[in-house]
């Protein structure tokens, strides 16, 4: 009477092995050609630094660069934390509100099309060099993502799970909250993880256009320096601050829908 | 028990006359057939007597009080399960006593008091996706039950199930009837499965949908199961096909 998974136990193991160590390989082989190129040369630091230069120069810059990374990382939160707020109630009323939904929709794919780095330096002209611009750039990043992907999930929605809710005299809240929102939710993640990704990009566009602390800050200073190595070791601990936010939110997920892996095959 | 009388009930949808003038009665305790082609309104026809949709004409009777266009008086249960891949099974089936009012922990104890009877025990913590078919069909019998429990209405419940889980699912079904005795309306388009588990059948026609007959099914659950060795049963069989004009 119950399914079982039918992935064997080393069936798993053997997936795993091959999901896990396949691109760490390809990888290892990029880096490894580039140090090689890079010493066969001896291509100049100030041109292109060899992985383990950038290591080193990490490493070297520790401190420094991990406060710059909190500036970014308070600055996505905050922006990634106001997206979704405004996703969940722009997105509880369009769906409540046809109206609203037809008024609403084109307005947002059409802000979509804005470019940001156009309009970053406005937000800096008007709200000066401290954190509000770039948390308002994330902000305008996340929220596109995550109000389409939880739009999307609330229409998608079988029509006869709403029907049944009405035949037993359900309110509407109570549809919204016990079917609706639940049903939503994969699709919501799903956005979320993507715009999760995204939101370190936004911040460090804002703070490359002119901030006092920040990766991106960082980068443009060593870039205008020429140095390079440093330009490199920003762009990793950039790498590795999008990556943990796209964990972090997966982690979310699996705490908040548990339900949604069953039945995986 | 209560007795559902559908009256003259007729509903022209998206311009088409779907239910042309339709006359149904379900007797206090019965097991009634509803038999058609796909598309003959059969849903429809649910729809309406659960007051989920006006009719253009008629009206619905549940002992004698009027019932049309309102809900809450009965729910009914569909060919998909409709279970929340959120809640567990005890949670899922609970929802009607939630919805009328009752605080969630008594809703889960009153809702698992009956799983033994519905042939569910040991499954009450299980999501619905770690279930089989016929298992979340169970729930949602339960379910439906938990809502009107002296009514049900079944719209194809076991269309989407295997024949050998099917037939094991009618046998389960006619149990449960026996245990709690409502009054069903069953709508299917196979023929045997009517002949099987219903006292009387409807056959409906093609749109726009009438009753083109009414027959009694004299060897209906019997307790072996075997209707076919009935001797009746290729004389009514042939008539009910020669209904459907098939």
């Amino acid at each position: 009477m119950i399914t079982r998974p039918v992935v064997s136990v080393s069936m798993k193991k053997s997936r795993i092995t091959a999901d896990i160590f396949i691109p760490l390989a390809f990888i290892i082989l990029i880096l490894a050609g580039w140090e090689y190129i890079v010493r066969l040369r001896s291509i100049p630091d100030w041109l292109l630094p060899g992985p383990a230069q950038i290591v080193r120069t990490l490493v070297d810059n520790a401190p420094l660069i991990i406060k710059h990374t909190q500036s970014t990382l308070i600055e996505c939160l905050a922006g990634f934390a106001v997206a979704i707020l405004f996703s969940f109630i722009v997105a509880f009323l369009m769906d409540e509100i046809a109206l609203l939904r037809k008024a609403l929709y084109p307005l947002i794919v059409a802000s979509q099309t804005i470019p940001i780095v156009s309009v970053a330096p406005l937000f800096i002209i008007w709200f000066g060099y401290g954190m509000l611009p770039k948390i308002i750039v994330v902000v305008l990043v996340c929220f596109f993502p995550v109000a389409i992907s939880l739009l999307s999930g609330l229409a998608a929605v079988d029509n006869d799970y709403l029907e049944l809710f009405r035949s037993m005299q359900a309110s509407r809240l109570k549809t919204f909250r016990m079917v609706k929102l639940p049903l939503s939710m994969p699709s919501f993640f799903a956005g979320l993880r993507i715009s999760a990704a995204y939101s370190v990009m936004g911040a460090v566009i804002g703070e490359w256009l002119g901030a006092k602390q920040g990766l991106g800050t960082y980068m443009t200073l060593a870039q205008r320096s020429f140095q390079i190595d440093r330009v490199f070791a920003a762009i990793l601990a950039v790498t590795v601050l999008s990556a943990a936010l796209f964990l972090l939110v997966s982690l979310v997920e699996r705490l908040v829908i548990p339900w949604n892996r069953l039945g995986e095959k | 028990m209560p007795e559902i009388v559908v009256e003259g009930i007729s509903k022209t949808l998206g311009g088409l006359l779907t239910l042309g003038k339709i006359n149904i009665k379900a007797g206090a305790g019965d097991f009634v057939g509803i038999l058609g082609p796909s598309g003959c309104g059969k849903s429809t026809l649910f729809n309406i007597i659960s007051g989920l949709l006006r009719p253009d004409r008629g009206r619905v009777l549940i002992d004698g009080r009027d019932v049309t266009g309102r809900t809450g008086r009965v729910s009914y249960m569909r060919q998909k399960d409709l279970l929340l891949p959120s809640l567990n099974i005890v949670e899922n089936v609970s929802i009607p006593l939630v919805l009328k009012g009752m605080p969630k922990k008594q809703a889960c104890a009153e809702a698992a008091a009956h799983f033994k009877q519905f042939g569910l025990a040991g499954f009450e913590k299980y999501y619905p996706r770690q279930l089989s078919g016929g298992m979340r069909q169970r729930a949602a019998m339960l379910r439906t039950y938990l809502f009107s429990s002296d009514i049900l209405l079944l719209d194809e419940p076991f269309a989407a199930l295997d024949a050998i889980t099917k037939r094991k699912m009618q046998a389960w079904l006619i149990d449960v009837f026996n245990m709690i005795n409502p009054t069903v309306m069953y709508i299917t388009h196979d023929v045997d499965e009517a002949l099987y588990l219903c006292d009387r059948i409807y056959v409906l026609s093609d749109c726009p949908t009438d009753v083109r007959l009414e027959i009694r099914v004299p060897f209906c659950r019997p307790p072996h199961g075997r209707t076919i060795a009935h001797s009746e049963y290729g004389a009514i069989r042939d008539k009910v096909m020669e209904a459907l004009e098939i």
